[in-house]
């Protein structure tokens, strides 16, 4: 066994070891969604390189492949560049160039929801800690619409639940845990507090904590269906916490109620600080170098991309590791439908089938180059191990590759 | 423990006939309810008549018989590889501190591993459950949040 980091999620878990011997693949330490990443990154017996012109498919070499995807790119008036959340820092960085080279967009999977709330005035306000400060001083836990148990298995045993830490001697017996969702969810198995609150009623309850956390406005009735009784013990444990962290999700970002949403929740971080305790707020994501892709997006992305795609603004696209046709909402997977398309990435997906040109692309994680970001944005360098002898082409070299042609042509 | 030796004891024939080791029927109501003698060890319950209290009692003890010494039985289907288990056991974390502060555990020496993306039991023998001790130790079950881990 060899020790590995894995590309499975943003949890980017670096404690775990991998073997492949011919066709047995093990692994020690990754979960089931890792060790399932694992194993398709591995048997990628399709990996191949496509073009597709007028109902024709063509299996190419990967240099026409990228003369293809080059032409593509320089006679589109004004393309498009998306995806990069499965991408390392070092070919995001090379994306960036080549969108500079060409005068195209660059944009995220990560704008749909998680852009908006680093953005938000609430992280210009040093919001965010590392994971393992929580794992030593996390006391109050709260996952607000999300569930690790489904997207971040690890979350709550390597982090923030379950782990001993400096000032967590006991583990989960020195935490408290809570959770908030519109349903009942796994993580509520391990919490001391179960809010089970109305689809967009998330702000309500967030004001209402402040404000009862500031002594404002004391809570003295129910508050979004949930018990004044329930409510009031959950401040308690709050305030009695020297440090608070709450994690929150998709069902907090992408709920349409964003704005309110974000507001609240800093103005609870900050009522929890005027009480003189520690609290801090990180977001969930699922997507491996989400981060990495989130803090460049912020320095050098377009916004409002996918809503210029819907108005036609984008003559052609480069999708990189993102099957968008069926992850995007309908409106931007047509519009993407109807334009040329070039896609980057691992085999399979409605993208890759549709796409003009495809090349497939090994996973970092086999790879064992370059580096992505952690959900707490912590940098972590992948680890090298003698994987595979037969892989298709990285993606670093395949985008730096596409940067050179298109840079030739411009000349 | 699942099974409710009361409700045992109401499926035996309540002879006393002292045939077998527990030597009283209350007594091996208890016995079976942990797991440690079976329906088919009563010698008076495989005579004519009781049928079908006999076939009750194997429907009742029949999940227990695929459950571990301990009483665990671990789903796959449902594990989702976690490592809760691993962190939570107070044996694992005895036998590999490094696995109370998160990390995966590797040594082989645990009770869990987390191998090829799910909790497996690997030193069965080392669990707080397991004969003689039986100590009602239940921490893997109570955060395993998918269900995966259920204790009989």
């Amino acid at each position: 066994m060899e020790d590995i980091v894995c590309s499975g999620c943003a949890l980017l878990c670096d404690d775990v070891a991998a073997e492949v011997k011919g066709e047995e693949i093990s692994s020690l330490g990754l979960c089931r969604l890792g060790h399932q990443h694992l194993i398709s990154s591995i048997k990628m017996h399709d990996a191949k390189s496509v073009v597709r012109d007028t109902g024709t498919e063509k299996t190419v070499s990967i240099g026409v492949a990228l003369k293809k995807a080059s032409e593509i790119l320089l006679t589109a008036k004004r393309p498009l560049l998306y995806g990069w959340s499965h991408s390392t820092d070092e070919t995001i960085t090379k994306g960036i160039e080549l969108a500079k080279s060409i005068g195209a967009a660059f944009d995220t999977t990560a704008s749909l929801g998680l852009v908006q709330a680093l953005i938000h005035k609430l992280h210009s306000k040093q919001l965010e800690i590392d994971l393992d400060y929580v794992r030593n001083n996390g006391e109050f836990i709260l996952y607000w619409g999300s569930n690790p148990t489904e997207s971040s298995h690890r979350h709550p045993s390597k982090f923030a639940v379950l782990p001993r830490g400096e000032n967590i001697p006991e583990g989960i017996e020195s935490r408290t845990i809570g959770v908030v969702d519109v349903r009942n969810t796994e993580t509520m198995k391990m919490a001391n507090h179960r809010l089970i609150i109305p689809p967009g009623a998330d702000a309500e309850l967030l004001d209402a904590l402040s404000s009862d956390i500031l002594g404002k406005s004391p809570i003295t009735g129910d508050v979004a269906g949930i018990s004044a009784q329930e409510l009031l013990g959950l401040v308690r444990n709050v305030k009695k916490s020297d440090c608070t962290v709450i994690f929150y999700g998709s069902g907090l970002i992408n709920s349409g109620n964003t704005e309110a949403n974000l507001s609240g929740l800093q103005t609870l971080i900050e009522s929890v600080r005027e009480a003189g305790k520690q609290a801090f707020a990180l977001p969930m994501a699922t997507e491996p170098n989400i981060m990495g892709v989130t803090k460049n997006a912020v320095e050098a992305g377009d916004g409002d991309t996918l809503r210029r795609l819907v108005a036609g603004e984008f003559e052609a696209a480069l999708i990189v590791g993102d099957d968008s046709l069926v992850e995007l909402p309908g409106p931007a997977a047509k519009a993407f439908a109807s334009i040329p398309l070039i896609y980057v990435g691992p085999p399979g997906g409605i993208t890759d089938a549709k796409a003009r040109v495809s090349i497939h692309v090994a996973d970092s994680m086999l790879l064992g180059s370059g580096k992505m970001h952690r959900l707490d944005f912590v940098e972590v360098p992948y680890k090298q191990w003698s994987a595979h002898p037969k892989q298709p082409a990285a993606e670093f070299d395949v985008i730096s590759r596409l940067h050179e042609l298109v840079t030739k042509g411009l000349k | 423990m699942k099974l409710n030796p009361m409700e045992l004891y109401n499926l035996l024939p309540k002879t006393n006939c002292r045939l077998c080791e527990p030597k009283t029927c209350m007594a091996f109501a208890t016995k079976m309810a942990l797991g440690d003698v079976l329906p088919d060890d009563c010698p008076p319950l495989l005579e004519e008549g009781f049928e079908k209290n006999l076939e009750k009692l194997r429907e009742l003890v029949a999940p227990m018989q695929s459950a571990e010494e301990t009483g665990i039985k671990l789903d796959d289907s449902k594990c989702t590889g976690c490592g809760n288990c691993v962190v939570v056991c107070p044996v694992d974390v005895a036998v590999e501190p490094e696995t109370g502060h998160g990390k995966a555990g590797k040594s082989r020496d645990t009770v869990f591993i987390v191998e090829n993306g799910i909790s497996k039991i690997i030193n069965l023998e080392k669990c707080r459950r397991f004969p003689p001790d039986r100590l009602n130790c239940r921490v893997c079950e109570q955060y395993c949040c998918t269900d995966a881990i259920e204790i009989w």
